[in-house]
C-alpha cells in the first residue's frame, strides 16, 4: 500500500497518544472481521471536548485513523463531533484505499460508542 | 551515524504513557533484512549476464552462430544448476521461477499419473505457490492430506507414513520453510518413498520445493531420494524470472505450457538466455561460497536474536531453533500487529516482511505461524528477519535498535498492553 507522507507522518508521531486518568467517555470498539481494535479516552465539559487520548492495536490505518481522530475531536463541540464522517478521518490520514477504509469506520464508531457512554452517565447523574 | 532515536511524548494531562516513547524520527539509512524475499543481483553475476542482454542476444532455438552462442550458454548454466543440486543437466528444466516450477511439478505429475490414483501429500505450511494448486486440485476433486508440523513447524516421518494410501500419487513437502526457515526431513520421505516403491507402489512421486533451501543447504537429489526439485534464480543473487525444475530421469509428467520444442518438450517457449546464464553463475558461485556464507549468516542472526531476545520482552520465536535455515529468524512480539512493525522499521530504513512476502497484501494471520499453534495476537505479530551475505555487525546492531525503538511506540499504543498490565496489578 503506498502511504501518503500524512498517513506516515501520524504513525511516526502518533498524536494523543495514551489515555485520560479523568476521562468521563470511554470506549473501546473490536472491527469482528481483523481484530483491530480502537479505544478513545475523552475528557467532556460543557458541550466540548476537552481532551481525547487514543489506543490501538491492528494494522497502520486503525493506528492513523487513531492519531487522526483523537487530533481531530480535541477542542471540538461535541454537536459537531457527533457529525463527523469516516471521510473526514480517511482525509486526514491523506486517504486510504477501499479495502482499508474500515479503519476509519471503526474509528467513528469508537467516537460515537464514547459520546453515548457519556450520555448514559450524565443521565444517571 | 543516525540512530533511531525516540522523543518523550508531549506530556498531556492525566496522560497515561506521558513518559512512553511513541514517536520516531525518519532517516534515510537503508538496511535489508528481507534476503528470503528476495536477493540483490551480485556483481560477478550481472557481469556474467550482460553481454546476453547486448552482443550475445541470439535465440538459443536458432541455428546460426548467434543462436549457436546462446544455446552453448544456456547448456553451460543447465550444468552449473544441475551441479548445484548434484542432478544431470538433462534433467533440469528452466522455468519462469519458483511459481512455474511448482506448477508444473503438481499439476504436470498429477495429469500423467492420475489414471493410479488422486491422493496427494503436502504440508500445512507450503508456499502460496504450492498451496495454491493443491487447493485447486481439491476443488477438482483430489484428495488431499495435509500434514501437521506441530508447535515447532516440522513435519513428522510417521505421520506422513501413516498418510500414504494406495492410490496416493504424489507427496509434496518444502525443502526449508520460507517464512520460519524450518528444515524438513525431505531425505527420510524419500527413504519412505523408496521403500514403498520397493513394496509395489510403483507411481509414487516425491516432490520438493526446495526455493529457499537451494544454495544455502548442501543437496544432493540422489541422497535426498526426491522426484522433483524446485528452485528459483533471486533467491541466490540472480535476477527474478527465472527458476527451474528438476525432473528426475524416467518421472513422466504433462508440460503446462505448450506450443514449442524448448526445455525437451517440457517447457515451451524462448529461454531467457540472459537470466538462465545469470542463474548458472550465481549456481556455481552458491556452490563455491555456501559455507561461507552460512557461517557468516548464522552469526549476524545469532547476534541479532541475541540482542533483541536481551532488549525487549514479551517476544516468541517462532519455528525449531536448530533445524532451520542459517539466514532465517522469525520473532512474534505480543501487543502488537506486524504490518505496523514493518511499516515502523520500513521507516527507519530496516526493510522486513510479515507473513509470507507474497501474501503480505492480505489482512490473514500468516497461515504458517497459525499451523504451529499460536493464537492470532502471535500470528500477526510476526516479522521476519532474513540476512545476506553482504549485512553486517554494524546493521544488525542499527536494526535491533530500529527494532526495540519500533516496539515501544507500537506497544505505547496497543490497549492490549494496557490490559495486561492492569491484570498483572489486579493480580
Amino acid at each position: 500500500v503506498p502511504y501518503t507522507d500524512a498517513f506516515k507522518d501520524h504513525l511516526a508521531h502518533p498524536r494523543n497518544a495514551g489515555e485520560l486518568s479523568d476521562a468521563n467517555a470511554i470506549a473501546e470498539e473490536t472491527n469482528p472481521v481483523c481484530g483491530d481494535r480502537l479505544r478513545l479516552s475523552l475528557r467532556i465539559r460543557d458541550g466540548r471536548i476537552e481532551a481525547a487520548r487514543f489506543l490501538a492495536y491492528g494494522c497502520p490505518p486503525t493506528l492513523a485513523c487513531g492519531s487522526a481522530i483523537a487530533e481531530i475531536i480535541e477542542g471540538m463541540a461535541l454537536d459537531d463531533a457527533a457529525k463527523l464522517s469516516k471521510y473526514e478521518i480517511v482525509e486526514a490520514v491523506g486517504g486510504l484505499p477501499s479495502r482499508k477504509q474500515h479503519a476509519a469506520s471503526l474509528a467513528i464508531e469508537t467516537l460515537r460508542s464514547a459520546i453515548g457512554k457519556l450520555t448514559t452517565s450524565s443521565a444517571e447523574d | 551515524m543516525l540512530t533511531p532515536s525516540a522523543s518523550r511524548n508531549k506530556p498531556g494531562v492525566g496522560s497515561r504513557f506521558s513518559d512512553a516513547r511513541t514517536e520516531i524520527s525518519v532517516v534515510m539509512r537503508k538496511v535489508y533484512l528481507d534476503h528470503s524475499a528476495t536477493t540483490p543481483i551480485d556483481s560477478r553475476v550481472l557481469e556474467a549476464m550482460l553481454p546476453y542482454l547486448t552482443e550475445k542476444f541470439g535465440n538459443a532455438s536458432s541455428v546460426h552462430g548467434f543462436g549457436q552462442e546462446a544455446r552453448a550458454a544456456v547448456d553451460r548454466a543447465r550444468r552449473q544448476v544441475a551441479s548445484l543440486i548434484g542432478a544431470r543437466a538433462n534433467e533440469i528444466v528452466f522455468t519462469s521461477g519458483g511459481t512455474e516450477a511448482n506448477n508444473l511439478a503438481i499439476r504436470g505429475v498429477c495429469e500423467a499419473a492420475e489414471i493410479h490414483g488422486r491422493h496427494v501429500i503436502t504440508s500445512a505450511i507450503e508456499h502460496p505457490s504450492v498451496r495454491g494448486v493443491i487447493d485447486q486440485l481439491e476443488k477438482d476433486g483430489w484428495e488431499i492430506t495435509r500434514l501437521p508440523v506441530y508447535d515447532d513447524g516440522i513435519v513428522r516421518i510417521d505421520d506422513v507414513r501413516a498418510a500414504i494410501r494406495r492410490d496416493t500419487i504424489l507427496i509434496s513437502v518444502m525443502m526449508a520453510n520460507n517464512e520460519i526457515g524450518t528444515i524438513q526431513p525431505v531425505m527420510e520421505i524419500g527413504e519412505l518413498v523408496h521403500e514403498e516403491r520397493k513394496r509395489g507402489h510403483r507411481h509414487l512421486w516425491l516432490h520438493t520445493d526446495a526455493v529457499q533451501a537451494a544454495g544455502r543447504l548442501s543437496i544432493d537429489v540422489q541422497t535426498l531420494g526426491c522426484d522433483l526439485l524446485s528452485m528459483s534464480a533471486h533467491k541466490i543473487y540472480a535476477p527474478k524470472g527465472t527458476g527451474a525444475l528438476f525432473i528426475r530421469r524416467g518421472v513422466r509428467l504433462l508440460p503446462q505450457q505448450v506450443g514449442g520444442h524448448q526445455e525437451r518438450e517440457r517447457r515451451a517457449g524462448t529461454e531467457s538466455v540472459a537470466n538462465v546464464v545469470a542463474f548458472g553463475i550465481a549456481a556455481e558461485l552458491t556452490q563455491k561460497e555456501m559455507n561461507e556464507r552460512n557461517d557468516h549468516a548464522r552469526r549476524l542472526r545469532d547476534r541479532f536474536e541475541n540482542e533483541v531476545e536481551s532488549q525487549i520482552n514479551d517476544i516468541v520465536f517462532n519455528g525449531n531453533r536448530e533445524q532451520r535455515l542459517s539466514h532465517v529468524s522469525n520473532i512474534s512480539f505480543r501487543f502488537i500487529e506486524g504490518e505496523g512493525l514493518l511499516i515502523h522499521l520500513d521507516m527507519q530504513g530496516v526493510a522486513v516482511s510479515t507473513g509470507s512476502a507474497c501474501s503480505s497484501g492480505t489482512l490473514e494471520p500468516s497461515p504458517v505461524i497459525r499451523a504451529l499453534g499460536r493464537d492470532e495476537e502471535l500470528a500477526r505479530g510476526a516479522i521476519r528477519f532474513s540476512f545476506g551475505k553482504d549485512n553486517t555487525d554494524e546493521e544488525v546492531d542499527y536494526a535491533v535498535a530500529a527494532l526495540t525503538t519500533a516496539v515501544e511506540s507500537l506497544r505505547a499504543l496497543s490497549p492490549l498492553r494496557v490490559q495486561s498490565a492492569e491484570f498483572g496489578v489486579r493480580s
